[in-house]
């Protein structure tokens, strides 16, 4: 059975609604929201992190920020 | 890992021959259950992030992930089958796509590159090589044929978990990503479209098919590696069936 593919990539500008735009591998930019979603940062995202993100299978332009790599 | 690969070589052997007209993917997957339970095993993907089958049976356009259903296959369809099964702690996992009785030139031609690209990443595998090796082959293997590699899904490391560490993805540059170590065991699978590479999701949350609606390919082998080299443990007659 097949993956889903996730990538490391660095944040570059935090948006509105707990999103971030993040620099992967090529370089490409996607938007990326944190697991809990709005209001619920319980993983605290600075600019500058380099963080793991799932890329969604229907969008490879969004993701979801699974970890922090520090 | 031997015994459970080998009983996945096996029962994907026995479902490829059941394949034909007429028959459903369910039929297709209720035999698959069965033949892992008797063989002492259990299906590795039914619950799996709520997986529904044991069996992924992804036709014609499905690129992989197809849910088994009502759905009758018909004369000229080309199916993957992609199945793991869990025994005594240890995950297989392999598929094969297989046509449905008489296919288009086109189709056979997508088959045959799929499986050859597959056996030129296997072929990468070798101890101080590197993950990205093996993706690099694929894709040069399926772009000198015309066809496109997909992207957002990819192999994996296999072990005591369905999916570990490597993502094994089929494209991409050569001498990048983890060293290859004797003893790591990996599900190597790519899946070729016939036009572009893009995929989607359809509403199930499982299955992926081409964008473009082109048929997709998807063959997949769980690897060990040695000293000697990659030891292909889900093809028939490497690893002895288990007793």
């Amino acid at each position: 059975m097949a993956e889903a593919i996730s990538v490391e990539g660095i944040v570059r500008e935090a948006l509105p609604y707990a999103q971030y735009r993040v620099e992967i591998d090529g370089p490409r930019q996607v938007i990326a929201h944190t697991p809990g979603g709005t209001g619920r940062n319980f993983v605290r995202v600075l600019i500058g992190d380099r963080v793991r993100l799932e890329l969604s299978p229907k969008d490879l332009g969004r993701g979801r920020i699974v970890a922090v790599v520090r | 890992m031997r015994a459970a690969n080998a009983l996945v070589a096996e029962v994907l052997a026995e479902l490829a021959t059941m394949v034909a007209p007429g028959v459903t993917t369910q039929d297709l997957d209720q035999a698959a259950e069965k033949l892992v339970r008797e063989g002492g095993a259990e299906p590795a993907f039914k619950g799996y992030r709520g997986y529904p089958s044991t069996l992924c049976a992804s036709v014609n356009d499905q690129v992989v992930h197809g849910i088994p259903s009502t759905r009758a296959l018909n004369e000229g369809d080309i199916i993957s089958l992609d199945m793991g099964v869990k025994l005594n702690g240890f995950y297989g996992d392999s598929a094969v796509t297989v046509p449905v009785g008489k296919v288009s030139e086109e189709a056979s031609a997508l088959l045959r590159v799929t499986r050859e690209a597959l056996e030129k990443g296997i072929a990468q595998v070798r101890l101080g090589g590197r993950v990205s090796d093996i993706g690099h082959a694929i894709q040069l293997h399926v772009e000198a044929h015309g066809f496109s590699v997909v992207r957002e899904f990819v192999g994996h490391g296999i072990g005591s978990a369905l999916h570990e560490e490597p993502q094994i993805a089929n494209y991409g540059e050569p001498g990048r990503g983890p060293r290859l170590a004797e003893g790591m065991t990996l599900a190597i699978e790519p899946m070729v479209n016939i036009g572009r590479p893009a995929v989607k999701v359809l509403a199930d949350g499982w299955t992926a098919v081409t964008k473009d609606g082109s048929l997709s390919a998807h063959f997949e082998h769980t690897v060990a590696v040695t000293k000697t080299g990659p030891l292909v443990l889900t093809r028939r007659g490497v690893t002895a069936p288990a007793a």
